[in-house]
């Protein structure tokens, strides 16, 4: 069962599992008593209403994941109502082809939407926000042009009659079930990708790309998959637009009505799926019963929308969030749980491994940021990497985690290269990192951000998770757990349920290391996690830090605090102006005359 | 309200500032008397230019700010610069689209137009290297003529107290000199200067009085002319 | 055939460029891509047929009254919908504000000034012909506003100001130039550039609410192929979008003229994302 908003209350204790369940539940329950028992009204504008509303939220629920999940700004979306509208009926009415059989044309509208889906939602995949919403908006108007120019085919201005389905969803109650039906179908084929790891995948890609690429998550595979199901749930969502409309002309795809559309999701909130499915409800039906508001409609949307980025950027979902508005327990303290590390990283055995860096360099313009490095982690080892602001710490860390392709040298990972420019290829070598300023996301719950870290071991597909089937609830359930236990090592699990921009800074440090976890990683980067952090939680920070390596992942741990570096590093790489200035262990280090020069100056 | 002969310059007290959620300064408490340059040391990531933003207002800060007699909690950048207080960023960001001579105007801005004009042949006295590379755009520079212009900028107001961010940051022993005397010569004419520096013997020779800050807060405070002043600083360093 | 080609062309393309300087106005003073700029643009054109036909106003009282409208817009959009977002770290927070605003601004006009196209009087009596005062009236605008920004920007301290804050708006703030203040003023010369873009081209192009949708794209054309940014790229790009289109509308007809600008825009920038002249993006980690 899904709940009703973004965050999952997974924290609770299991004796009030049921009716926190029931709880979420309501609303859809709500919802789903109103739809099949609104032909008792007996009122048939009603019921031309609620079939709109019906049918733009098959629209919206696939859009829903592009706008409000992977956060992909697609106004001029309603090309694939148009062009699913068309296909049903230019199929059906035998135009171009033999006369098909609405069923057949509807699953070719799906299709036909799926395919364009794809092709309206690539250029995401390289142009930044404002540039791909462009281009969205252009192919809104290159799809209406065609509709109006292709005459023999689409009718032109005049337009083609849409398709009449046969009983039992014939014009009237029998197509509102067929509509509501459909639209029930989508939103739990949605909810579930919700709370799937490819919801997570999609709303880390949209919040904390840098995080999701270091978890693993593939960002063109993902989105394109994305497009394909919204698009097929757009075309279908046309069709049946079709046979409502009984008669399509190209002015009735309007730009205002691909603005409806995505003001109700951000209305709704983005990561919910109750929130857009009640901002589209709210939208189809708000003209209808107020009759001056018909001509200021869209102007009221669009005022909605001002209103929400201004001052309500989570949209509904986040009014009825009531659960995160419960206020903190004020002096939190993280306790790690280093013991419980022997049952996150599971080892599935064999020897460690080291990574080698040798002779590595790397340009920005002119400046020489890393000039000939060598560098090893092993195995089971803390190696502490320091040096002067600008000496090419980090540099060097976004070398080894992919994001950075040197100009020369190599890094080996068993004396295998490993690939460069290729970030979410990492994961797979269960190398993982935290970031010098935390990249989580915000919106979600503290479990939901750690599993985001355990992506790449899902087993079910996508198709799998769309349906809920057994695998996708396996996969979840292990996720789930293992994340849970992540939290209780790093000492946040009181934490799970509550939002992640709720947390104070030294907390999402410790977050992101629990995230690091569900990797089991062998290696482990650490880039400065004590800035910020208080004395006593460098201390606990250390031993935890010293448990993981002694678990037997291997440990780089860039950083300025000096202290830190002396009291838990079993080697130490010192860095100046790009180059190795002098390696060994801590002692050698501390008493290196060059090396307290370099940090004293002079 | 006329300041008493005793008030510092600039008196801070209790000052915390940080970034979004991070906190780095821990209520720090620092005075700079007029005429004297104070040097701040320190080891990467102990908030010495996270101070210097938050007395100039760069980032939002609680606590105390006293400048000259006026109270600055409340101020910016802008205020700053128009009281008398300039801080010179770090990393030599200099316009490099326009004109040396415009990067100087620009330090200017709103000073009536022959005054400026003055101001900055002035500024450019200090730094005759690039003086003559006035009309060239200020990309042609190299960084380290560049760090000239940054801190000739700062001096087209004539400034009470002048910040410098690790003005040394990429320069040649030769050209660090240059910008150090520079600071000599500014204490001579009456200006404070606040320096942050890595060259630590370089800034306790020119300075009079040296604060040291690790991880966020003020670990010493002494005058240079003080005799163990280099162990003590490798102690407070490494502690 | 030719003559009109080109004559059609370089006007709608000097429109299209101005639009295009609008957009990079704005950008250049707050890092931000606004969609009010096709608004300022079909205002133009409307507030300008309002002034003179409706109201009667003598045409330069006319045109100044719609500058003054530009100018008020911009400070306007600057106000709600660009510094409150400026500070929060969602970054496509911005594009949603203006956006709505642009379409609230856009409805308003349908309502009140109606969904037809209106005619724009005739501002002065030279033509018809390839000389028509609508073809070289918005080549003049976009002339006089290239020349007027070069002046700006090299003989003003503002203008430099200006060209200061489109570089380094940290630096900048540090100097203790005023920031806000030049970010208001920067919107405010946007809106009198948009509403001069429209307004030339209105004899052309009719005083219609739809003109906002069509000059927001066929604006951002130019900007998006020239580089987000560089006023001379919006200036070749919008003279040879308006070549292009005329060319292409005469040869396969108005509907797949469309299509074929939609179409090679698309691919160029699916090759190109910054553009033909761009710049490489930020570091990122």
């Amino acid at each position: 069962m899904m709940d009703a908003t973004a965050s999952s209350p997974a924290a609770r204790p299991r004796a009030a599992g049921w009716f926190a369940r029931l709880e979420g539940a309501l609303p859809w329950l709500a919802l789903a008593v109103i739809g099949v028992g609104l032909p008792l009204l007996d009122d048939s504008y009603i019921g031309v209403i609620a079939q709109r509303a019906c049918i733009y939220w098959i629209l919206c629920a696939g859009l829903n994941l592009v706008v409000g999940f992977a956060g992909q700004i697609a106004i001029g979306w309603v090309a694939l109502l148009t062009l699913g509208a068309y296909t049903t009926a230019v199929l059906t009415a035998g135009k171009a082809t033999a006369e098909w059989h609405p069923y057949l044309a509807l699953m070719a509208s799906a299709v036909a939407g799926a395919v364009f889906g794809v092709v309206v939602g690539l250029p995401a995949l390289r142009l930044r926000t404002f540039y791909f919403a462009m281009t969205t908006l252009g192919f809104a108007t290159i799809v209406t042009q065609v509709a109006l120019a292709w005459n023999s085919v689409t009718g032109g201005g005049v337009g083609t009659p849409g398709p009449v389905f046969p009983w039992p969803f014939d014009p009237g109650w029998g197509f509102y079930y067929f509509c509501l039906g459909l639209a029930a179908l989508a939103t739990w084929m949605t909810a579930n990708i919700a709370s799937s790891r490819f919801g997570r995948a999609l709303v880390a890609i949209r919040d904390a790309e840098v995080a999701a690429e270091a978890s693993g998550i593939a960002k063109p595979a993902l989105l394109i998959t994305v497009f394909l199901f919204s698009g097929a749930l757009a075309g279908v969502a046309g069709g049946l637009f079709s046979s409502l409309q009984s008669y399509i002309t190209p002015d009735a795809f309007t730009f205002d009505l691909s603005v409806l559309f995505f003001i109700a999701i951000l209305i709704g909130g983005r990561g919910s799926i109750m929130g857009p499915l009640l901002g589209t409800i709210i939208l189809t039906a708000l003209p209808e019963f107020a009759a001056p508001l018909v001509a200021w409609s869209t102007f009221l949307y669009a005022a909605l929308l001002l209103v929400i980025v201004l001052a309500i950027p989570g949209g509904i979902a986040d009014l009825l969030d009531y659960k995160n508005r419960r206020p903190l327990q004020q002096h939190r303290e993280i306790v790690p749980r280093p013991e419980l590390l022997a049952h996150v990283l599971d080892r599935a055995g064999g020897p460690g491994g080291v990574i080698e860096l040798k002779d590595i360099a790397l340009h920005f313009g002119g400046v020489r940021a890393i000039d000939g490095i060598d560098l090893e982690i092993r195995a089971g080892e803390v190696h502490g990497l320091i040096g002067p602001n600008g000496s090419g710490k980090t540099t060097t860390l976004n070398v080894i985690s992919g994001y950075y392709a040197p100009g020369t040298g190599h890094a080996r990972l068993n004396g295998a290269d490993l690939p460069f420019n290729a970030p979410s290829a990492r994961a797979g070598y269960r190398i993982a990192r935290t970031f010098q300023t935390p990249r989580i996301v915000g919106g979600a719950s503290v479990l939901e951000n750690v599993m985001i870290g355990g992506t790449i071991d899902g087993r079910g597909s996508f198709t799998e998770s769309m349906l809920a089937l057994p695998r996708h609830r396996r996969d979840e359930a292990r996720l789930r757990e293992a994340g849970m236990l992540a939290l209780a090592t790093v000492g946040l699990d009181q934490l799970g349920a509550v939002r992640a921009d709720r947390l104070q800074h030294s907390e999402l440090r410790f977050m992101e290391i629990a995230r690091a976890l569900m990797l089991r990683p062998a290696f482990l980067l650490l880039d400065e996690p004590a800035a910020g952090l208080s004395a006593e939680e460098i201390k606990r920070l250390g031993a935890l830090i010293v448990a993981i390596s002694r678990a037997g992942t291997g440990v780089l741990l860039v950083e300025h605090h000096a202290d830190l570096i002396f009291e838990i590093c079993d080697r130490v790489t010192v860095l100046n102006l790009g180059k190795v200035l002098a390696a060994g262990t801590p002692d050698e280090i501390r008493s290196h005359r060059e090396v307290v020069n370099a940090y004293l100056g002079g | 309200m006329p300041t008493s002969a005793a008030d510092p310059l600039l008196a801070i007290s209790g000052l915390s500032a940080g970034y979004g959620k991070i906190g780095v300064l821990r209520g720090i408490d620092l005075t700079v008397g007029a005429g004297e340059i104070v040097a701040l040391l320190g080891p990467n990531g102990a908030g010495k230019s996270t101070l210097l933003k938050a007395i100039s207002g760069l980032l939002p800060r609680s606590g105390s700010i006293r400048f000259a007699g006026r109270d600055m909690i409340a101020a910016g950048p802008r205020d700053a610069v128009n009281a008398g207080l300039v801080h010179v960023v770090e990393g030599h960001r200099v316009f490099t689209q326009l004109s040396v001579t415009d990067n100087l105007m620009l330090a200017g801005y709103g000073m009536p137009t022959a005054e400026l004009a003055g101001r900055v042949e002035e500024a450019l006295g200090f730094f005759p290297e690039i003086a003559e590379k006035r009309a060239e755009r200020a990309v042609t520079l190299s960084g380290g003529q560049q760090q000239m212009l940054a801190v000739a900028q700062g001096l087209v107001r004539r400034p009470r107290l002048l910040m410098l961010d690790e003005p040394s940051a990429g320069l040649s022993p030769v050209l660090v000199d240059r910008v150090l005397t520079a600071a000599a010569q500014l204490r001579q004419a009456g200006t404070a200067v606040l320096l942050v520096e890595q060259l630590i013997e370089k800034a306790l020779k020119l300075a009079d009085r040296v604060y040291a800050m690790a991880r966020g807060s003020i670990v010493l405070e002494a005058s240079t002319g003080e005799a163990d002043l280099p162990d003590r600083l490798e102690r407070a360093y490494f502690r | 055939m030719l003559a009109s080609i080109v004559s059609h062309g370089l006007a709608l393309g000097a429109v299209y460029a101005l639009i295009g300087i609008t957009y990079n106005v704005m950008f250049s003073a707050s890092r931000v891509f606004s969609f009010t700029a096709g608004m300022l643009g079909m205002l133009g054109g409307v507030l300008g047929a309002l002034f003179i036909s409706k109201l009667g106003l003598p045409a330069i009282a006319g045109f100044v009254l719609v500058l003054v409208c530009g100018a008020v817009l911009g400070i306007v959009t600057e106000i709600v919908t660009v510094r409150p977002v400026l500070k929060s770290i969602e970054q496509h927070l911005y594009v949603l504000s203006t956006l709505a605003f642009a379409l609230m601004v856009q409805q308003v006009t349908a309502i009140e000034w109606g969904t037809e196209a209106q005619p724009f009087p005739r501002l002065i009596p030279i033509g018809p012909g390839w000389l028509d005062q609508q073809f070289w009236l918005p080549m003049l605008a976009c002339a006089v506003t290239i020349v007027g920004l070069e002046f700006l920007y090299r003989r003003s301290l503002v203008g430099r100001a200006f060209l200061a804050i489109a570089e380094d708006s940290y630096a900048a703030r540090a100097l203790g130039l005023p920031e806000q203040r030049l970010r208001l003023a920067s919107y405010a010369l946007a809106g009198m550039i948009g509403t001069l873009a429209g307004f030339s081209g209105a004899e052309m192009q009719l005083a219609y609410f739809g003109n906002q949708a069509v000059l927001n794209f066929y604006g951002f054309v130019p900007v998006a192929l020239g580089g987000m940014g560089s006023n001379r790229g919006a200036v070749i790009g919008g003279l040879a979008l308006g070549l292009f289109q005329q060319a292409a509308n005469f040869l396969v007809g108005g509907i797949f003229a469309a299509v074929a600008v939609f179409v090679v825009f698309i691919l160029v920038l699916l090759l190109r994302p910054e553009g033909l002249a761009g710049a490489a993006s930020a570091r990122r980690v």
